[in-house]
């Protein structure tokens, strides 16, 4: 029953996209058609389709609906409440029913804040039209080949064994489900990081799709990338997001003592970041100079490829990793689909570069747009080289049937020099005056900023912390928040000269005046705290490993660890194996860490999860290798200044936030302003 | 202040720094974990030797430190596990052979970049004048 009503709301989506690809694209031939009225039907209909079909498959596993395939393989009676939520994204079919609800989110808000305008626009029902064409694929891969409502027609002791699209023929429910992989219901982060890296990937369709649609008008300028910035800000702001959550629910359940492995999977979210990342700082190119319109085109598709191709690759199987839990048939539909995306947008951008190439001239490299540009070479070469090392493994096997091995020092090898370089371009670029800044000025402005900087890096050395990459990381990212602090007080030191405000209330005024540029410069701080907490944890963090009996206390990294008992809890899922370990720093208890191994019932998996205690001064984290009778074996990592990490992640994320705020007061001065201060 | 004082200021702190770098030594435990991040655990999906907490991955950084002990160079010690585990538990992909053009496509990417970017100030420079 559930499974009929989620199937015809995937059909009743498809056909929405069918009509809406239709009626948006008519509108290049037909201008007089482009209004949004025309477009409502469809935009609502898929928006309910996918609404509903996500609606049926919580339906059907919170009920423990065992008839439905998806249910009886990826959830269980015995899994709690949050993840039985989050099982509708934890594989690949569910997974992409999230993708259609939020591609139709997407179709949604981009239909009401045109029909808020209600008027003819070519540019806007063009870009839905384009959207319903990806909709057709996510909403066709659904009824096809990655139907999450399936029914299972031989239903296994627990699971099913044989499945059928026909979701009318009568099923037979299983007895109980195998329930989620135990990695993906170990920790409640698994039911955020998904969807919010969704949010991400599925949210960069937008700007793709006002860029084709105002290819394929053939309107160059900048108001396709006018129309499209909240929604690629929102999604930059989801995509980090995702990924920064996504390193910290390894560091809390993979256990092998870290955030950031440059795993397939990793990699496969992070060139969509850096080239979005590279996309909006260009696109601000474009709107101030004019500069870069056929690179934008470039970029955004880009983008938009890359986040299918970190679908292929999460989601194919094919290269193994610690994602490689969902594999299937999809690995070839997607490539087909990569490759149908790359060919038909660049053959359109190649058909309409003389419409789109830009005009307008770099006066000189010493600039804000010269920096920009700095700052899109490094973020694509960055890109290149994450996607290279990623994928040449593939390739070698595939054309010489070689192998070879490429993983983290070969990626940490060119991604330290690369962060250095623009970290110092980010803190030199963004107090760079637009087409030309004298040498003069930028020395008077950065000065200051780099005493400071150079001073914290003094401060390191005193604390002992010597190596070289961890100083320059200090500096770089000092000089970075130096100099945006700096900039500031500058700013509102200038404006109570003039207005007799107090400084703090200039302060205020300074960050509401420029909303854009002071949430950029908040995401730059992030950015620069990030990379100091990279710095520091990687460089000064401490391992161990000891084998002790009950009551034994071994030293580590200035604290003294004593096992004192076994724990073992029985939880309806799962079995909990915990060693209880006391902590103690100069003879007083600064807490208790509990990691321990969980062994999942249903899938007879057993994983070890790591217990961490966070301070200012860093993190213990502690996995435990082996327990028994005699005793236990557990490895001790000493993590110094890992929040920094986090909070720079987070900050980074949110940023954007500032911009938003501000925007409906501020946008109309802020555009006339723009376009007249070329 | 004056420009004079920040050069003596930046003078002294950078001195400190670089004194500081040079004379900070690295001890043979990092040394074994350096290279026991060049080397993938073979039964642990993903991650390398130095990070694992599994008994394999423990018993073959023990082997590290034994090899260092010993007095093998790094790149004896990493030929030492790829000779025994195969090339592809190597994280870290050699300078030579199949794996060259892996460090200098990113290389060439990075020429070419510039060179775009040169090309273009040198094309749309002579419009300087005429165009507004």
């Amino acid at each position: 029953m559930i499974a009929i009503l989620g199937a015809v709301a995937i059909l009743a989506a498809f056909l929405g996209c069918l009509a809406l690809a239709f009626r948006g694209l008519i509108s290049l031939v037909r201008p007089q058609r482009a209004t949004p009225s025309r477009l409502q039907v469809p935009v609502l209909v898929v928006l309910m389709g996918a609404v509903a079909s996500m609606g049926a498959l919580q339906l059907a596993l919170l009920t423990d609906d065992f008839s439905v395939a998806y249910v009886a393989d990826h959830s269980a009676s015995t899994t709690p409440f949050v993840f039985k939520i989050a099982s509708a994204w934890a594989a690949l079919e569910g997974s992409i029913v999230l993708w259609g609800l939020i591609l139709a989110l997407c179709i949604w808000t981009v239909w009401r804040r045109i029909a808020a305008r209600s008027k003819n626009d070519q540019l806007w029902a063009a870009a839905l039209g384009i959207m319903g064409i990806v909709g057709l694929f996510f909403f066709g891969l659904m009824l096809t080949v990655s139907n999450p409502f399936q029914v299972c027609l031989t239903p296994a002791t627990v699971g099913c064994l044989e499945a059928t699209w026909a979701v009318w023929t009568p099923a037979q429910a299983a007895m109980e489900g195998l329930g989620p992989n135990p990695l993906l219901q170990n920790h409640f982060l698994m039911a955020l990081h998904p969807p919010l890296l969704y949010a991400g990937y599925v949210g960069l369709t937008v700007p793709f799709a006002f860029a084709m649609s105002a290819l394929l008008i053939g309107r160059g300028g900048a108001a396709w990338l006018e129309a499209s910035r909240s929604w690629t800000l929102v999604a930059w702001g989801f995509l980090t997001l995702g990924i920064v959550l996504g390193g910290l629910w390894s560091y809390e359940v993979l256990g092998w003592g870290g955030y950031w492995a440059w795993d397939p999977v990793e990699n496969a979210s992070f060139i969509p970041w850096l080239i979005a990342t590279a996309f909006i700082h260009s696109s601000i190119v474009q709107r101030r100079r004019g500069m870069l319109q056929a690179w934008n085109f470039v970029l955004v598709i880009l983008a938009f490829a890359s986040t299918i191709l970190g679908t292929f690759l999460t989601r194919s199987g094919i290269i193994s990793s610690v994602h490689s839990f969902s594999q299937s048939p999809i690995g070839p539909i997607l490539l087909w689909f990569l490759a149908f995306i790359l060919v038909v947008s660049f053959g359109i951008f190649a058909a309409r570069l003389n419409d789109v190439a830009s005009s307008s001239r770099l006066d000189s490299m010493v600039s804000r747009e010269g920096f920009f540009l700095v700052n899109n070479l490094v973020l694509s070469v960055f890109a290149f080289v994450v996607m290279l090392g990623t994928l040449y493994p593939l390739f070698l096997e595939a054309i010489t049937g070689d192998t070879a091995g490429v993983g983290p020092p070969f990626f940490n090898r060119f991604a330290i020099p690369i962060s250095l370089v623009l970290l110092v371009a980010m803190a030199i670029g963004s107090i760079a005056p637009w087409r030309s800044a004298s040498p003069t000025l930028l020395w008077e402005r950065i000065r200051l900023p780099f005493v400071i900087s150079l001073a914290a890096g003094a401060l390191a050395v005193m604390m002992d912390y010597r190596d070289g990459y961890l100083l320059l990381g200090v500096i770089a990212g000092t000089l970075v928040i130096a100099t945006a602090i700096h900039r500031l007080f500058a700013s509102a030191h200038r404006r109570t000269v003039k207005t007799d405000e107090s400084m703090v209330a200039a302060i205020g005024k300074t960050l509401r005046g420029d909303r854009q540029y002071w949430s950029g410069q908040l995401s730059h701080i992030g950015v620069a705290i990030l990379a100091i907490g990279i710095a520091l944890s990687s460089n000064l963090a401490v391992t161990g490993t000891y084998s002790v009996k009950q009551f034994d206390t071994v030293s580590f990294a200035g604290m003294e660890l004593m096992y004192l008992e076994t724990v073992i809890r029985r939880e309806p899922n799962r079995e909990v194996i915990g060693a209880r370990i006391v902590i103690t720093r100069d003879g007083r208890q600064v807490g208790v860490l509990e990691p321990g191994i969980n062994s999942y019932f249903m899938q007879g998996q057993s994983i070890g999860t790591p217990s961490v205690a966070t301070s200012v001064g860093g993190d213990l984290y502690l996995t435990l290798v082996r327990i028994d009778d005699s005793g236990v074996s557990f490895k001790a990592l000493w993590f110094p200044y890992v929040w920094l990490v986090w909070a720079g992640g987070l900050l980074i994320a949110m940023a954007p936030l500032w911009g938003w705020l501000g925007r409906r007061r501020s946008r109309i001065p802020d555009q006339v302003e723009e376009s007249t201060r070329q | 202040m004056r420009n004079r004082h920040y050069f003596v200021l930046i003078g002294v702190l950078l001195t400190v720094i670089v004194v500081g770098a040079i004379t900070g030594d690295s001890s043979p435990g990092d040394r074994a974990e350096a290279i026991g991040a060049r080397i993938m655990c073979p039964v642990c999906q993903g991650s390398a030797i130095a990070g694992s907490p599994s008994t394999t991955a423990t018993a073959m950084m023990d082997k590290v430190d034994e090899l260092i002990a010993d007095g093998m160079t790094d790149d004896q010690i990493i030929k030492y596990f790829s000779d025994r585990y195969g090339e592809n538990i190597i994280l870290d992909p050699a300078f030579a052979g199949k794996t060259l053009l892996v460090w200098l496509l990113p290389v060439a990417a990075m020429g070419m970049g510039v060179w775009m970017i040169l090309r273009r100030r040198r094309t749309i420079a002579p419009g300087v004048e005429s165009s507004q």
